[in-house]
């Protein structure tokens, strides 16, 4: 339901943007209205994000007062998936928006016209603990990732991230990526279905992945990590016409994050007690769960790697990903 | 003054007594059907919780009754929860609004000019069964995560449930009572008010009670997918975050709210239609 949706966004958003309808204008509104909020430069800034794990610096700058000391008030929009962000950042209702790398590199190859400004997140890099990881039952004949050709994964969204890094890891075991069957199934829903027998795997994000685990699942692969140990999985991005128009402000809202990503990576403690503020994980969970890295810049060769994956998975139909353009 | 006897009162309109709000509405003012209710109910609850410890489902995914009451429990105490309430309770009340006058004024614009409802008949009928969550990448498109995406969801989706009621109720006009009100010289307003309006107003309250039900699912289906404030967004944070009785607990309150809204717009119906042959017969 989600991938259909995003199709739909992707359609709707490249109409828009073809047709050059509106979109301009209200893409100026945002700044516009920095300027009506007082003399005193405060501009008014809106993020699209989803409420997980991987945006807890953002929350913690905007406590510590890394965007207010340069003049940014910062209202996060919380927003089911990707889905609803790059409409809203690409219509000029939020000024960033948070994604993952593919989902950004699929939007640049339909035209959608969008920039990574700052970066977002990376995998831990370490193949016993990252942010992600492929789940099995306990009693469960696969033993290797390479067992999962021939069986149902669950992924949260197809033809994405997700895929193409879960193929990697099982080409790496010496499998063949291609027999994997992948269906899509929120994360949340995953630790159930595996439980059910409904998938033989499941590819988890945190905190589905550690609520598997405490329930008896056993990992089989860390794809993110498998792919490349610093892989940047997702950035804050921006439209291509904000960073043009409003270059002081893209700056301002870089130097902020890079702060706070600093911080958040300097003391990943208070990062973790953040996440009581804009999520409901509980306890348990929030203690055991991993978080990822947050280094303040991209990491290139990662981004070719998982770019040359999509194209050899074919998700970004026969176009490829401009990377200098979209990352740089 | 009491409003005249409808010049047609046949039938009830189509649509009445079924719908989500059908089987509370047969209980009626009997206090022995309400009790059976009431037992109906309390044997739910009590499956709810014996079923997560029988082992048939795991605790985890289904939590048993008792802690699900007990997080709602905790659920009214916070302040977060009362602010998501009522943002979905504007989302709904606004959007239902809009969707009543605009559904009431376009039907009997529509309904008393034939060459127009002839024009637009073909069109209505496209429209009307698109899916309202079909639109939010439209939405979001427009009006990013606010209140004005879920507005054009929720109206979307109860103008066609109106304007449709409103079409078949002034369809429904008895010939000669017209014919009769025009040969006492009653004028164009003096017709509408005495003779096309009660009328349609059985088919109106109808459609409204349809349009309140639809409208309070679009409405959390809109916070749910898009990310909107109010208890949709609660539930999809819930579930991100794996907190299963939180999820449990909202989508309790999400049913009751259900309940309370059809009530309300059978309260409004029987209130409305008190005069009506059909309101007399329940009452």
């Amino acid at each position: 339901m989600r991938r259909r949706i995003l199709g739909l966004v992707i359609a709707v958003v490249t109409v828009a943007g073809v047709a050059g309808c509106g979109s301009s204008s209200a893409g100026s509104d945002g700044s516009s209205s920095s300027e009506a909020s007082g003399g005193s430069g405060t501009s008014q800034v809106k993020v699209g994000i989803i409420p997980i794990v991987d945006v807890a610096p953002l929350y913690l700058g905007q406590k510590k007062g890394f965007f207010s000391s340069r003049g940014i008030e910062l209202k996060m929009e919380s927003a089911q998936g990707g889905a609803a962000i790059i409409p809203g950042v690409v219509s000029g209702q939020f000024q960033f928006g948070f994604s993952n790398t593919t989902s950004l590199m699929l939007a640049q190859t339909q035209g959608v016209p969008i920039k990574s400004v700052v970066n977002g997140v990376a995998s831990t890099g370490d193949t016993s603990a990252d942010v992600s990881g492929v789940g099995v039952k306990k009693d469960s004949p696969i033993k290797s990732v390479k067992d999962l050709a021939g069986k149902t994964v669950a992924v949260n969204t197809l033809k994405n991230i997700g895929e193409t890094t879960v193929r990697e890891s099982v080409r790496q075991d010496g499998g063949d990526p291609s027999k994997v069957k992948f269906v899509e199934l929120a994360f949340d829903q995953m630790p159930a279905a595996l439980d059910a027998g409904q998938v033989d795997a499941a590819w988890m994000g945190e905190p589905a992945l550690t609520i598997a685990k405490s329930q008896g699942a056993r990992i089989v692969a860390s794809p993110f990590a498998e792919t490349d140990p610093s892989l940047t999985l997702a950035t804050y991005f921006t439209t291509t016409k904000l960073a043009q128009d409003d270059p002081d402000l893209v700056k301002r809202f870089t130097e902020a994050m890079t702060e706070s990503l600093e911080y958040a990576s300097a003391h990943p403690e208070e990062a973790r007690q953040t996440l009581t503020s804009y999520t409901k994980i509980d306890g348990d969970v929030l203690k055991d769960l991993t978080l990822p890295k947050w280094p303040t810049q991209v990491d290139m060769p990662s981004l070719e790697k998982l770019a040359s994956l999509g194209e050899q998975d074919g998700i970004f139909g026969d176009r490829k990903p401009d990377l200098d353009a979209l990352f740089s | 003054m009491t409003p005249p006897a409808p010049a047609s009162v046949k039938t009830r309109p189509a649509g009445t007594g079924t719908g989500p709000g059908g089987a509370l509405a047969r209980l009626g003012p009997g206090g022995g059907a309400a009790l059976r209710g009431l037992a109906g109910l309390a044997a739910l609850v009590a499956v709810l919780e014996v079923l997560p410890h029988t082992g048939l489902v795991s605790a985890d995914y289904l939590p048993p009754a008792s802690e699900t009451g007990r997080t709602l429990w905790h659920l009214l105490a916070e302040g977060a929860f009362w602010t998501a309430l009522g943002d979905t309770l504007t989302g709904w009340g606004l959007g239902l609004a809009i969707a009543v006058v605009g559904g009431v004024v376009a039907g009997v614009a529509i309904g008393s000019v034939p060459v127009l409802r002839a024009a637009t008949a073909s069109t209505i009928e496209f429209l009307r069964p698109i899916p309202s969550v079909a639109l939010i990448p439209v939405a979001v498109l427009l009006y990013g995560t606010d209140l004005r995406s879920v507005l054009l969801l929720v109206v979307y989706a109860s103008f066609w449930q109106v304007l449709v009621q409103v079409l078949a109720g002034i369809h429904d006009v008895d010939p000669v009572a017209e014919d009769t009100a025009r040969s006492y010289l009653l004028g164009g307003w003096g017709r509408m008010r005495y003779v096309m309006w009660p009328t349609a107003l059985p088919y109106v309250m109808t459609g409204v009670r349809l349009a309140s039900t639809v409208a309070l699912v679009l409405a959390i289906t809109a916070e749910l997918v898009i990310g909107a404030p109010g208890l949709g967004r609660e539930i999809a944070v819930a579930q991100t975050s794996g907190a299963v009785p939180r999820v449990y607990a909202l989508v309790l309150v999400t049913g009751l709210l259900g309940v309370a809204v059809n009530l309300l717009a059978r309260a409004v119906e029987r209130r409305a239609l008190h005069w009506h042959p059909s309101a007399r017969r329940e009452g």
